[in-house]
């Protein structure tokens, strides 16, 4: 085997691979995936050309044109002689994308508490013998299972998808935010009470500020659980949103919107993660 | 409204200063529960009286009960039984009037060195709100400046002020934390091995200034260490923690003595045949090597030295 020269390398601990071997190693799978999978869909337009389950680029590249520049049928048609932004602003895609980021959003802001009572379970005794026996169990409670409860408290409306996100989601993050502030040396906390600090000051200002960049990689970590429970929400009960729109294209075989629907959702995603791993570097330059 | 008025840091703490403290242990234990063996004992009923502004170097091997010792006056931990007095009142939790560098993880890793220094003096003068008014800016400046003559005193460069802990070496970080606790003007200064990870000359470098600070501040020190020839440099008094003794507070307070205090560099001292002799007998005591401790003869000229055994 170690005399196969690439197998030498990925077997070797102390290897070094030169940048233009990092960057290209890093596509080689994406055009494994892109090569298979036109492999595929070659084989099966030979069989029937008409077939949508794994469509060609010609097809998904109607689709992805019918997504981004076709009103959603629900609405009305445009006027002919629109522009090509009024065209993307009155989409399919961008109507979804819009709304499902809406919940998303509001998801994460609803959130912030969460990383709130875990930094207060952490620092502060009593908090922590009040919240913490309670948190442990309601994590193991699948949130799925909640959703019949939370259409009847909810509604089959938005606050019941922002929910599902939230309790499937908040007590992750608070028992995430708890272990990390725990880990935070005793010597920092006494050392800032010999500094004059108050309590409020130990929390927020020497080891929320600590945390913080552990905090936000714990939410760059859930996003894809946050997204999971978007899709499930709106998958079940929605009239718009990214997942509904690829409910209702599965019923009609619509693969050539699907797929660009899966891989904007994972651009999004991929996105919203790189955009806080730079933010986090950014504000905080000491981690 | 203490930002209202334009004055000095330094003259902010002038108002503020008040006397070193005296500290008193009144019998106190320290056990806990160990799995295999019951319950070890770290202090027994330990008696100790230090007075304000002394110089307490304490000593002794390693599960001896220093660091204990330290926590108990610190407030971060409470005896099993007895009592702690700092300044005529118990310490019921951690006391923010004292001054505390422990042996690592004494600076915040999300501020620069100045930013370090500057913590506890903005915290001691400026609420919340004060932050808020435009005066705080002022006050900032002022600040910025008397925390960056302290950390030049420390032997810092200008350059490295702005640098995060993780940047500098640990000699470097320690003597931002020196300074970082002297910034408060405490009545009582607790070191917990602060200079153990520093190599010689910085050691050496810092047991002077932190004499020359002492000489100018006045607080009652009690400084943690496993250095013999540290602890009889440093202190106006030593305390060396017997774990093989058994109980009975004289056993924990093995050699309590007045140590002459002089104009003396410290290498004339330690260079002195008193000192030699000094440290290698306090070397018996604290750390049970085979020499017997009656064989110690004192010195002649050592005057003030008190043997409580």
């Amino acid at each position: 085997m170690s005399s196969v020269p690439i197998i030498r390398h990925f077997a070797d601990i102390q290897g070094r691979p030169r940048r233009l071997w990092t960057q290209s190693l890093s596509w080689v799978l994406f055009l494994i995936g892109i090569f298979t999978y036109t492999q595929f869909s070659i084989i099966r337009h030979k069989e029937n050309p008409e077939d949508r389950v794994i469509p060609s680029g010609a097809q998904l590249w109607q689709g992805i044109k019918a997504s981004v520049l076709e009103p959603a049928e629900e609405d009305d048609a445009l006027d002919p002689g629109a522009s090509t932004l009024q065209r993307v602003t009155h989409s399919m895609l961008w109507k979804d994308t819009v709304s499902s980021s809406r919940r998303f959003f509001i998801a994460i802001a609803l959130l912030i508490p969460a990383i709130l009572i875990g930094l207060h379970m952490a620092v502060f005794p009593y908090a922590e013998a009040f919240f913490l026996r309670f948190i442990l169990f309601f994590d193991k409670i699948v949130a799925l299972s909640l959703l019949p409860i939370l259409f009847i408290v909810f509604g089959i409306d938005e606050w019941s998808k922002i929910m599902l996100m939230v309790i499937g989601v908040g007590p992750t993050l608070m028992l995430d935010t708890y272990n990390t502030a725990k880990s935070v040396p005793r010597e920092q906390v006494v050392k800032a009470f010999t500094l004059k600090s108050t309590n409020l000051d130990v929390a927020y200002r020497v080891v929320l500020k600590q945390i913080l960049p552990q905090v936000i990689n714990s939410v760059r970590l859930n996003l894809k659980p946050l997204a999971l429970f978007l899709f499930a929400g709106e998958m079940i009960a929605s009239t718009d949103g990214l997942a509904y729109r690829i409910a209702i294209m599965r019923r009609h075989m619509g693969m050539d919107i699907i797929i660009p629907y899966l891989l904007w959702v994972a651009v999004l995603l991929f996105g919203m993660d790189a955009l806080l791993r730079v933010a986090n570097r950014r504000l905080h330059p000491w981690f | 409204m203490v930002l209202a008025v334009p004055v000095t840091v330094k003259e902010l703490w002038h108002e503020r200063r008040s006397a070193p403290f005296e500290i008193a242990l009144n019998d106190v234990s320290v056990s806990y529960a160990v799995a295999a063996a019951g319950r070890k004992t770290v202090l027994s009923k330990l008696n100790l009286e230090i007075c304000a502004g002394e110089f307490v170097a304490v000593l002794g091997e390693t599960g001896c009960g220093k660091s204990t010792l330290l926590r108990l006056v610190l407030g971060q931990e409470f005896p099993t039984s007895g009592s702690i007095v700092v300044d005529g009142k118990l310490v019921t939790r951690i006391d923010s009037r004292c001054g505390y560098v422990p042996q690592k993880y004494s600076l915040f890793p999300d501020r620069t060195m100045i930013q370090n220094v500057m913590y506890g003096p903005e915290n001691a003068f400026c609420g919340w709100l004060d932050r808020l008014l435009p005066s705080y800016r002022k006050f900032k400046r002022r600040l910025r400046s008397e925390a960056e003559d302290q950390l030049l005193r420390m032997g810092l460069r200008a350059a490295d002020l702005n640098k995060y802990p993780h940047q500098l070496s640990g000699g470097m970080q320690q003597r931002v934390a020196i300074a970082q606790a002297l910034m408060m003007r405490p009545p009582v200064l607790l070191m917990d091995e602060a200079f153990s990870a520093l190599d010689p000359s910085t050691r050496a470098s810092l047991q002077e200034q932190l004499l020359k600070i002492w000489r100018e501040i006045q607080p009652t020190v009690l400084f943690v260490t496993h250095n013999t020839s540290e602890a009889l440099l440093l202190g106006t008094r030593l305390i060396v923690l017997c774990p093989h003794c058994e109980d009975s507070e004289e056993s924990n307070v093995l050699l309590d003595m007045q140590l002459p205090r002089s104009s003396d560099t410290i290498a004339v001292r330690k260079q002195s045949r008193e000192f030699q002799e000094l440290r290698e007998f306090v070397k018996h005591r604290a750390y049970g090597s085979s020499s017997r401790q009656d064989e110690y003869q004192p010195v002649p000229g050592l005057d003030g030295r008190r043997d409580s055994l």
